[in-house]
C-alpha cells in the first residue's frame, strides 16, 4: 500500500488535504466502519462506556489545545468542567432555555471563565501556573458546593431527559441515541482542533510553547495567544462539562473534583502532549482501564479473592504505573508508539 | 473518476448503517429494567454498589459484608420463592462517576433491585432508576429520598438523618434542662449537609431553647482542634456528628486531650462500636449514640438469625457491628418485598415496589428502632424511630428504645 517513495504535491488543494495517501483513507474508511458498526453490536453497558469515552475525548482535545500545544498547564480542567456542566443545567433546567442553545451558551461561558483564570499565565509559567489553575479548580469547587442557590439547597441538580426541539430521547436507546450526538459532537471537535493548528493562529499557541520570548521577537502578541488559547481550550471542555450534565442527568460537584483533572492530564501524558490524535487514544486508554481491569478481576475473582477485594487500590496502583511507564519509555504518548509502528511496517524488512 | 469512487464509498456506508438499523431494531429494547424477571428456578439477581475503601469504607465494609451475609442465609435457607438470589456486588471507593458506571452494568446484567450506599450517589442515581423501574435501598437515610412523588423508587428503611437529628436536639434539650448551644460537625458532602437545615428548622419549629451552629468538618486533618475551639468560642457543650465513625472518634480524642466538657451525640454511621472502639473506652465514656440498628448484643429477636448464622460459620457474633445488623436488615426488607412479589406474581422492579407499598409492616423482631418498617404509596419513610445508646465501659448501653421525634 505504502509503496511509494514520498509525497509529491502537485496542486495546493492536495497538500491541504488532512489525509493525503491511499493507506491513510483505507484506514480511515475503516475507523467510520467500525464506529458505525459499534452502536449495533454493543450492549447497552459496553456502549454506555463508550459515551464517556466520547466525552472524554471531546475534554482531552481541549485539554491538550492548552497543555500540550500551548505549554500552558492546568490542573484545573474539572473545575472548568463544572463551570460547563453547571451553567448548561441551570440554563435549560432553571430558565427553560432549549437544551442546544444552552450548551452552546455554556461553552461561550466557560470559555470567558477560563479566560479569566488564564489571566495568571500571563505572569506564571510551568509550576507555578500549575499552582495557579490548582487555585481555580479549589475556588469553583468551593462555589459550586457552597453556594446553596446553584442546587436549590440540595447539592445536586437533576435534569430532564434530553430534549431537542420537541423530541425527547427514548428511554429504549437511550444510549445509542446519544452515542450518535456524541460521536458527531466529539468528530466536530477533533476535526476543528486538528484544523486549528494549520491556521496562523494554532502556529503561535505553538511558537509560545516551544520558546516564548522567541515568539514574541517574530510578532506573536504572547497575551492574546496565552489568553486565546485558554478560551478556545476551556470552551472545549465546557462542551465536555455540559454533554456530562445532560448525558448523567444529574449534576453533583462529586462529578468535578481535582481527581478528574489529573485523570485528564494523565490521559493527555499518555496518549501524546501536543497531538490531536494523541488525546482520543489517551482518552480511550484511561477510561478504558479500570474498566478492563475490573474485567479482569470478575474473571479471575475465584482463583484470586484479594484481587477484588482490593480493587480500587490496584486500579490506582496501575493507572501511577502506567503514567511513570510512559514517561519513562515512551514521553510522546500513544500516539509516538502508533506512529513508530507505522514506520516499521511501511520500511520492513529495514530498518529505516 | 476519484470522487465517483469516494461517493461509491458514501453510499455503500450509508447503506449498510441503513442495513444495521434494521437489524438493531429488532433487539435494541435491550434497556428496560423491569423486563428481566426471568423464569422461576433461575437466580434472582440484585447488585449492590458498596463502598469497600473510600471514604466511608470504615462503615461500608461491614454493611457489605452483613448484606452478603444475609444472601448466603437466605438461600441456605430456600432463597426467595425457592429462587436464590445472586448478589452482583462491587467497590464503588465511595466515587460517584464509578457508581453511576455499575449501576449502568447492573441494568445492562438484567438486575431486579439495587442496593446503593452513599448519599450522593444515591442521589445521582434517583432519577434514573426511577426511569429503569428497579427499587433501589441504600444506607443514605436523606430526607428527600423518602418522598414518591421526588424519588419513586428509592426505598429508606430506618429513621432518616433528619429524624435521627431531630431526636438528638429533643434529647439534648432534655438532657440540658434548655440554653444550651449546640454544635453541629459534618462531613463535607450531600450526606453531611443533609440533616443540618432540618435540624436549625426544628428548632425553631418546637421553640427548643438551643444555640444551633453548623460546622463542616474538612477531610484530611490530623485533628480537629481548630473546628472545636470553633464550637467552644460559641460556647458548645454538645456536638451533634453527622460523620463516619474514625472522624468522630478523632473528635472524641480532641475532645479529652484538650480537657473540654462537651458531650458528642453521634448519629447513625458513628453511633456504633466502632466509634467506641476508635477512641477508647475511656475517652468514649458518656458520650451519647443514636442508633436506629440495634446492636446484635442487645439480642432482641431480630438478632437471633444472625447470632445463628454467624455461630455456624465460626464467626463471633459480638465481633459484628451495628454497621453489619444494618446490611443485613436492609437486604432483608428488600428480600421480605421480593417475596411478596413472587407471591403475587413475578419479581420485577415494578413489582417489588407495588409490593414494599403494600404489603403493610415488615417485623424486624425489634432491629430497627421500635420493630417495623411499614412503606406506603404516599411515603418511602420505613419508619421514624430510633434507638439512643450511650457509651459506656466500652458497650453501647440502652437509654431509651424507639425514640421519636
Amino acid at each position: 500500500m505504502a509503496t511509494a517513495t514520498g509525497i509529491y504535491h502537485r496542486t495546493y488543494s492536495s497538500e491541504l488535504r488532512l489525509r493525503s495517501t491511499r493507506a491513510e483513507l483505507f484506514r480511515l474508511g475503516l475507523m467510520v466502519v467500525l464506529l458505525v458498526v459499534l452502536p449495533f453490536v454493543l450492549d447497552n453497558y459496553w456502549l454506555s462506556i463508550v459515551n464517556t469515552i466520547l466525552i472524554a475525548v471531546i475534554g482531552a482535545v481541549g485539554l491538550n489545545i492548552l497543555v500540550g500545544y500551548t505549554g500552558q498547564i492546568s490542573l484545573g480542567q474539572g473545575g472548568f468542567l463544572a463551570v460547563g456542566a453547571y451553567s448548561s443545567a441551570l440554563l435549560s433546567e432553571r430558565m427553560g432555555m432549549p437544551v442546544p442553545l444552552a450548551i452552546a451558551f455554556a461553552v461561550v461561558f466557560t470559555a470567558v471563565i477560563g479566560t479569566f483564570f488564564g489571566l495568571p499565565g500571563l505572569r506564571l509559567k510551568g509550576l507555578y501556573l500549575a499552582i495557579a489553575t490548582l487555585a481555580s479548580q479549589q475556588i469553583i469547587e468551593f462555589i459550586i458546593r457552597r453556594w446553596g442557590w446553584l442546587t436549590e439547597g440540595r447539592g445536586y441538580i437533576t435534569l430532564d431527559r434530553l430534549n431537542v426541539l420537541g423530541w425527547t430521547l427514548p428511554r429504549e436507546s437511550f444510549e445509542q441515541s446519544w452515542y450518535w450526538i456524541l460521536l458527531v459532537l466529539a468528530a466536530i471537535a477533533v476535526m476543528a482542533a486538528r484544523n486549528l493548528f494549520r491556521t496562523g493562529l494554532g502556529r503561535s499557541f505553538m511558537a509560545v510553547r516551544d520558546q516564548d520570548i522567541a515568539a514574541e521577537a517574530i510578532g506573536i502578541n504572547l497575551t492574546r495567544a496565552k489568553l486565546t488559547a485558554f478560551a478556545v481550550s476551556s470552551g472545549f471542555v465546557g462542551l465536555a462539562g455540559a454533554l456530562t450534565a445532560h448525558y448523567t442527568e444529574t449534576v453533583t460537584w462529586e462529578a468535578f473534583t481535582l481527581n478528574v483533572s489529573i485523570m485528564y492530564l494523565a490521559m493527555i501524558i499518555v496518549g501524546g502532549l501536543g497531538s490531536i490524535a494523541g488525546a482520543v487514544y489517551g482518552a480511550v486508554f484511561m477510561s478504558l482501564l479500570p474498566v478492563l481491569i475490573r474485567e479482569l478481576a470478575d474473571v479471575v475473582g475465584p482463583a484470586a479473592p484479594w484481587l477484588s477485594a482490593q480493587l480500587p487500590a490496584i486500579q490506582n496502583a496501575i493507572f501511577g504505573l502506567v503514567i511513570i511507564l510512559f514517561l519513562i519509555i515512551e514521553p510522546r504518548g500513544l500516539n509516538r508508539l502508533w506512529e513508530r509502528a507505522k514506520e516499521y511496517i511501511r520500511f520492513w524488512p529495514f530498518r529505516y | 473518476m476519484k470522487s465517483t469512487g469516494r461517493g461509491a464509498f458514501v453510499a455503500s456506508l450509508a447503506a449498510l448503517a441503513l442495513g444495521l438499523s434494521a437489524c438493531g431494531s429488532d433487539n435494541g429494547d435491550g434497556g428496560g429494567g423491569g423486563d428481566a424477571g426471568g423464569d422461576s428456578g433461575e437466580p434472582i439477581k440484585v447488585g449492590m454498589i458498596a463502598d469497600l475503601t473510600g471514604a466511608t469504607g470504615d462503615v461500608g465494609a461491614p454493611y457489605n459484608e452483613g448484606m452478603l451475609a444475609y444472601v448466603d442465609w437466605r438461600n441456605e435457607n430456600g432463597g426467595v420463592a425457592d429462587r436464590e438470589i445472586e448478589a452482583i456486588s462491587n467497590d464503588y471507593a465511595y466515587e460517584v462517576p464509578q457508581a453511576e458506571q455499575l449501576y449502568k452494568q447492573y441494568l445492562n446484567d438484567g438486575v431486579v433491585a439495587v442496593q446503593g450506599w452513599g448519599t450522593g450517589d444515591t442521589e445521582a442515581l434517583h432519577t434514573k432508576v426511577a426511569d429503569d423501574e428497579l427499587p433501589f435501598m441504600s444506607g443514605s437515610f436523606a430526607e428527600s429520598l423518602t418522598d414518591p412523588e421526588e424519588a419513586p423508587y428509592n426505598f429508606v428503611v430506618a429513621p432518616t438523618y433528619s429524624d435521627q437529628m431531630r431526636v438528638a436536639l429533643n434529647w439534648i434539650a432534655e438532657d440540658s434542662g434548655g440554653g444550651a448551644e449546640v454544635a453541629v460537625f459534618h462531613h463535607d458532602s450531600p450526606f453531611g449537609q443533609a440533616p443540618v437545615a432540618d435540624g436549625e428548622a426544628w428548632v425553631s419549629e418546637e421553640g427548643l431553647d438551643l444555640g444551633y451552629q453548623a460546622y463542616a468538618m474538612p477531610g484530611g486533618q490530623q485533628n480537629y482542634v481548630g473546628l472545636l475551639s470553633q464550637a467552644q468560642s460559641q460556647g458548645a457543650e454538645y456536638i451533634v456528628i453527622q460523620n463516619v465513625a474514625s472522624p468522630a472518634a478523632q473528635v472524641a480524642k480532641d475532645i479529652a486531650a484538650q480537657n473540654l466538657d462537651m458531650k458528642i451525640v453521634c448519629l447513625n454511621w458513628c453511633g456504633n462500636e466502632l466509634f467506641i472502639d476508635t477512641a477508647g473506652a475511656d475517652v468514649a465514656e458518656g458520650h451519647m449514640l443514636v442508633q436506629p440498628f440495634a446492636p446484635i448484643t442487645s439480642e432482641k429477636a431480630g438478632h437471633e438469625e444472625m447470632t445463628a448464622y454467624l455461630e455456624e460459620q465460626g464467626e463471633d457474633p459480638a465481633s459484628k457491628g451495628t454497621s453489619w445488623v444494618q446490611g443485613w436488615m436492609v437486604m432483608h426488607v428488600m428480600a421480605e418485598g421480593m417475596e411478596k412479589a413472587a407471591e403475587d406474581g413475578e419479581i420485577t422492579g415494578p413489582a417489588i415496589r407495588e409490593a414494599l407499598e403494600t404489603m403493610g409492616a415488615i417485623d424486624t423482631g425489634g432491629v430497627i428502632g421500635e420493630g417495623n418498617i411499614e412503606f406506603s404509596a404516599d411515603s418511602h419513610r420505613g419508619s421514624t424511630s430510633t434507638g439512643i445508646y450511650t457509651a459506656e465501659g466500652g458497650e453501647m448501653v440502652e437509654v431509651e428504645a424507639g425514640a421519636t421525634p
